[in-house]
This record gives structure tokens, C-alpha cells and sequence, in this order.
């Protein structure tokens, strides 16, 4: 860079105090997690340099105790399916409308595109209260249905797809159409495969946004029957008292998957993530 | 629309069958964004309009709306002004005619004529719970949004350029924005509890201060520090300028500094992208004139990335107003709502109080104040529009 470069100290030295203040949390979270409930009162040193922040002797049976004794276990395998489901669903549906958006055309397209997008600007606040009555009205409360139907198509990743669906040159699509291939069998090998980058950007960020969601699943979720691993952790924190290192221990479990999948898909995420303006 | 028909099918046959191809692909989609993002507007204000606890009960009009404003005539100055600044505000133009600027000023004169007289009533009758929730959201965007803008912009510095490690810092900054928010908020609920053993009040025992509160400290912060106690009975807006006085409770501030971890790396790379577009000639030429490098910053760096500080300053407001998830798990009830903004305000009138008539009437409030936001920032981003989830 041609405007002056920082020095090489300078800059490691910011860059670790801001990784170090990063990283703190999760590593307070790993270590009460291991502790036994005496040492999280006794062992407290604040410095995670020092082995006084750290369990004398690691404590796994902490994870067994939250996966069987506080159903964790089961609470993991809800939101997996919740994930999964509304993953394939959405997916689907985002990639067929933002094809038809980007190659295809009939009457009303920009009409109905940019009623899509208005659905963008409402906070899940005002849609909180009505779509409660139409899931109750409707007996999907407790239910699979309930808590995946509502998010199973997305504006934001119609938009997002439709940008790069529309880089696609015309003339690969018109030759497939010569060779008789039908829409469907177009967008599943031709644009799918060219388009895989912001195809597994959309997914990571749909099962993200399933695997972390609270508010919808407290109000249609009485029972623990689908009860998903955020709202487990939130009753946990609010009604298992002092004991910090289950509580550590169920919060290690619950962003578990997600910290895997965002390690193994760094590269992608973090470049999608910092160019295209998503938030929770 | 120039090319109507495409050359290799000039038939209206193929026209027609890739239309209903159209609309078959559209149709899920269409389907669910219709059922459960758009009817839910309207269905919300229908609901807004009803004394409606848990089930429906009577037709109450404008009621809702009386009870969190205090009285019609507060509510219509409000809703009056809204719509002459809006009005204003959108005739505002450098290449309009004289007229239009004097149309718009005009408009504008009367709308803030309103909202000088429909604030103090608001102020004095309206609910006080939604006035505390308002300005807990005001606080709240005041207090995160420039310190994140002020941090992600020295840290997007630091990452600047070509270096060792760089991918590493990378994908150590965004993991706080990226892990689910009740997870990590569980880890803060911890650093900042009240007991003398927390992290927190470890840090302050080093520089041999008291123990704090923190998560459970309704008192304001400057209440705190500088012992600006709220005083009473000093005409009819005392207490709620003094509440104004004493500044944010400590238990927001706590929850401030949870976003601070969660944020100041996101909003850090998108202020490095904003960087790297910066065409590096300008420096070039700058440094050949003699500029030194503050120079460059004031006059290059911070005028070209612009763009992205009011997207992040617009994106940062909005995520206030949104904000959920943290809050649930971070609030202490003992604290009487000082750490809610208006979007919990909502959630516990609606879920805990089963007043779904009057939350969704308070939901209404906070739509129109979104939609204001995300306008602003849509027309003044122009082409290069970024959306939210």
C-alpha cells in the first residue's frame, strides 16, 4: 500500500490485542466449561495466560451431564433437523424464483420482484405476533412444520442469487434449450454447478441463521418435543442457577457445528460476508 | 425490454411456456413470503386496532395508538409530522427549482412545528414503559454505533495490505458475529455478573475499585460516576429529562460492550474492503504534492469511504431497533426494562403480557421507524444497495 505502511510490529501488536479480546470469551467458555462447580467460584483467575484461569483437571463429564441430564442431546438433534429442513427448502425455492428473476421472462417479473424485496424491510418484531396466530390457527405450534414452514424462502437470498445467475452467459442456457433440456434440468447442471460459490454461501447462512434463531422458536415452542438448542440454553441460563459449567458447557455444545462449518468454509464466508452486508 | 422475443424461438408458443415456467418457479417462493411476510402487515395492523388479550375481543380503533402516545392529539401531531418531514425530505434536492425548495422547507417548518408540540404531551402522558424503551434504544444506538465505526476503522487499518497471517486475524475477527448470539451472551452473562468473583469485577479489584453491579445495575452510568442523581419536582418534564441526565444504566452499558465484541470485527472488514477499493493512485499523487499521511486520511481515506461508514451507521441503528437475542439472555428482570430497547419491549408485552392488540400497535411504531431508516439508506446508497436478512 502506497500510503504508508503501518510497522510490522505496530501492526501484529494491535492485531493480537484485538485477536486476544476476540478469542477471551470462548476461552473463559472452554475453561469453566471443564471445571468442577467448586473451581468456577475458586479458580477465577482473570488471565488466561495464567493456569489458575484453567481447570486443575478437565471435567468432560460436564458435556455428558448437560447432553443427557438436561437433554442437550436431544435438543442437538432438533436443531439439526430444524436446520436441515428449512436448509433444502429454502434452497430450493430461492435458486427456482431467483432463476426465474434472472433468466426468464414473463409479464409482472420486476413487479413481483420488488414486492420480494419489500418483505426485506420488515423486522421479525411486526410478523412476530400474526404469524403466531396463523401457526396457531393452522395447529402447527410444537410441530417440525411450525418452525421451518415460515422460513422456508428468503428475499434477501432470491436477491442474492439473482445477481449471479444473471453473470451467466445467455448462450450456454440456448444451447441446452437446443438440445431440448428443460428449465429444471438447466438450473440442475448448467447454472448449479457454475454457481456453487454463492449456492454454499446462501447455505451457510440459512443454517446459521436457523441454528441461532430464538425469538420465533420461544413462542411456537411450548413443549421440549422440537424444542431447539438455543431456547435449551436460555432455560438453562435462566433456570440452572449457579451452575456456570454446565451452562459453559451447553453454550460450547450449541455453536459447536456452526464454528466447524464456518472453519472448514473460512475463505468463502468471510469474503461473502464482508462484501455483501448480512446480519442476524 | 427491447428484446421481446428471442431470436432462436420467434414463436408466441415458447413465449408462453417459458411465462408459465416463470410463474411455476416464482410460486413457492411467492407463496411463502406472501403467507408469512406480507399478510402478516396487514393482518398485524387489524390487530393493532382490536383490544385483543390472547383472543380477540372488541373493536377499539385508534386505542392502542391513544395508550402509547397519550391521547389522539399527540398521536395525529406525530403521525402529521411524520408524514410533512417525509414529504419534505423527499422534495429536498440540489437540482430542484426554487419553488419545490421552498415547498420542501415549508413542509419541513411544519412538520418539526408538529413534533415541537406533539413531543411534550407524548412525553407527559404517553406510556412511560415505551418511552423508557425508546430511549433505551436511543442510548443504545448512540452508544454502540461510533465506538464500533471508531474501533472497526483502526482495526480494518491494521489489516490493511499484504501480510503474514492475515486470513488467520481474518476468521478470528468475525467468529464473535458469526457463533449463535445466546451462546456467547451465556459467556457474558458470566464476565459480567455482580458476585466479587466475576471477570469483571476481578479487572476493577486490580485497580483496587469496589465490585459493580453490572448486569443488575439499573442506575445510569453518569448516575454512577459523577452522582447525577435524577431529581423530581421541578416542573411537569423533570423526571424525564432526569432520567435523560443519568445516562445509560451500567447493565446497558454491559450489554453495549457485548456488542462491541460481537460487531467491531464485522463492521472492521467491511471498512478493509471499503479500503482496498480506494484506488492506491490517489496516494500516489497526494504523497508526490507532499501530503502527509494525517492529510491523506482526512482528505483521501475518510472521504471515499464514506459510503460504507453511513451503511454501517444506518445497518448499526437498524440492528438496534432489531436487536433480540443477546438482550433476552443478557437482561436481569430485576432491573425494571433499563437494558430493553422497543423490539423486547414488544416481545414481553406480547409474550408474557398476552396483550397482542396493544404489542402489535407498539410493533407498527417500530415498522414506520425502520422503514424511515432503511429509506434513508436506500435512497442516499443509490445504485449500490446492500439488503439486509
Amino acid at each position: 500500500m502506497p500510503r504508508q505502511p503501518l510497522p510490522t510490529v505496530l501492526r501484529y501488536l494491535a492485531l493480537g490485542i484485538g485477536a486476544f479480546g476476540a478469542l477471551l470469551p470462548f476461552a473463559y467458555m472452554i475453561a469453566n466449561a471443564l471445571k468442577t462447580y467448586a473451581e468456577t467460584v475458586t479458580r477465577i483467575n482473570p488471565n488466561p495466560f495464567s493456569p489458575a484461569f484453567w481447570p486443575a483437571v478437565p471435567q468432560w463429564s460436564n458435556f455428558a451431564e448437560v447432553w443427557l441430564g438436561d437433554a442437550f442431546g436431544h435438543y442437538f438433534l432438533n436443531s439439526f433437523i430444524i436446520s436441515l429442513a428449512t436448509l433444502c427448502g429454502s434452497l430450493a425455492t430461492s435458486s427456482l424464483a431467483a432463476y426465474a428473476f434472472a433468466k426468464l421472462r414473463f409479464p409482472g417479473k420486476e413487479t413481483i420482484f420488488s414486492i420480494f424485496l419489500l418483505t426485506l424491510m420488515v423486522p421479525e418484531t411486526v410478523t412476530l405476533i400474526p404469524n403466531f396466530l396463523v401457526i396457531s390457527a393452522l395447529g402447527w405450534t410444537d410441530r417440525l412444520a411450525g418452525l421451518t414452514v415460515p422460513f422456508l424462502a428468503s428475499a434477501f437470498y432470491i436477491f442474492f442469487l439473482r445477481q449471479f445467475f444473471k453473470q451467466i452467459p445467455d448462450s450456454l442456457l440456448e444451447n441446452a434449450r437446443m438440445d431440448g433440456a428443460s428449465n429444471l434440468r438447466i438450473l440442475w447442471s448448467i447454472v448449479a454447478p457454475i454457481a456453487q460459490a454463492p449456492l454454499s454461501t446462501v447455505a451457510f447462512l440459512d443454517i446459521a441463521s436457523s441454528w441461532n434463531s430464538l425469538q420465533w422458536p420461544l413462542v411456537v415452542v411450548q413443549t421440549p418435543r422440537w424444542r431447539p438448542i438455543t431456547v435449551g440454553l436460555a432455560r438453562l441460563i435462566s433456570e440452572e442457577g449457579p451452575q456456570i459449567q454446565l451452562r459453559m458447557a451447553g453454550a460450547l455444545i450449541s455453536l459447536a457445528p456452526v464454528v466447524l462449518v464456518y472453519l472448514v468454509a473460512q475463505h468463502q464466508i468471510v469474503d461473502s460476508l464482508s462484501t455483501s452486508g448480512i446480519k442476524e | 425490454m427491447r428484446r421481446n422475443r428471442r431470436i432462436r424461438y420467434p414463436g408466441t408458443r415458447h413465449g408462453l411456456s417459458e411465462a408459465i415456467s416463470g410463474y411455476l418457479f416464482v410460486l413457492p417462493a411467492a407463496l411463502v413470503l406472501a403467507v408469512f411476510g406480507l399478510f402478516p402487515l396487514l393482518y398485524n395492523l387489524y390487530i393493532s386496532l382490536f383490544n385483543w388479550h390472547i383472543k380477540r375481543a372488541t373493536f377499539i380503533g385508534l386505542g392502542n395508538y391513544k395508550e402509547i402516545f397519550g391521547g389522539l392529539e399527540p398521536f395525529a401531531l406525530l403521525a402529521i409530522s411524520t408524514i410533512l418531514i417525509t414529504a419534505g425530505c423527499a422534495l429536498v434536492g440540489k437540482k430542484r427549482k426554487l419553488l419545490v425548495r421552498l415547498l420542501a422547507l415549508a413542509l419541513l417548518a411544519c412538520g418539526a412545528t408538529c413534533l415541537a408540540f406533539g413531543l411534550p404531551q407524548i412525553n407527559s402522558s404517553g406510556d412511560p414503559d415505551m418511552l423508557r424503551s425508546f430511549r433505551v434504544t436511543l442510548w443504545y444506538s448512540l452508544g454502540t454505533v461510533p465506538v464500533q465505526l471508531f474501533f472497526g476503522f483502526l482495526v480494518a487499518v491494521a489489516l490493511d495490505g499484504k501480510f503474514d497471517g492475515k486470513q488467520t486475524f481474518r476468521v478470528i475477527y468475525l467468529l464473535p458475529y458469526i457463533v449463535p448470539a445466546v451462546a456467547t451472551a451465556a459467556v457474558f452473562e458470566r464476565l459480567f455478573s455482580l458476585r466479587p468473583e466475576s471477570w469483571a469485577n476481578q479487572i476493577l479489584a486490580l485497580f483496587g475499585s469496589h465490585p459493580l453491579q453490572w448486569l443488575r445495575e439499573y442506575k445510569g452510568v453518569l448516575e454512577l460516576l459523577f452522582g447525577l442523581a435524577p431529581t423530581h419536582g421541578v416542573g411537569p418534564l423533570s423526571d424525564y429529562w432526569s432520567t435523560w441526565a443519568a445516562g445509560p444504566s451500567l447493565s446497558l452499558v454491559s450489554i453495549m460492550i457485548y456488542n462491541y465484541w460481537v460487531f467491531i470485527g464485522y463492521y472492521a472488514l467491511i471498512f478493509s474492503n471499503g479500503l482496498a477499493a480506494i484506488p492506491r493512485q490517489l496516494y500516489e499523487a497526494a504523497s508526490l504534492d507532499g501530503a502527509r499521511s494525517f492529510t491523506m486520511l482526512r482528505r483521501i481515506t475518510l472521504p471515499l469511504l464514506s459510503p460504507t461508514t453511513y451503511f454501517l451507521t444506518i445497518l448499526g441503528i437498524i440492528g438496534t431497533f432489531k436487536s433480540f437475542n443477546s438482550i433476552y439472555v443478557l437482561r436481569d428482570p430485576s432491573t425494571g426494562g433499563a437494558t430493553d430497547p422497543m423490539s423486547v419491549y414488544v416481545f414481553f408485552q406480547f409474550f408474557h403480557g398476552g396483550r397482542f392488540g396493544y404489542a402489535a400497535a407498539l410493533s407498527m411504531v417500530l415498522l414506520v421507524i425502520v422503514v424511515g431508516l432503511t429509506l434513508i439508506q436506500e435512497r442516499s446508497m443509490g445504485k449500490r444497495v446492500f439488503y439486509e436478512q
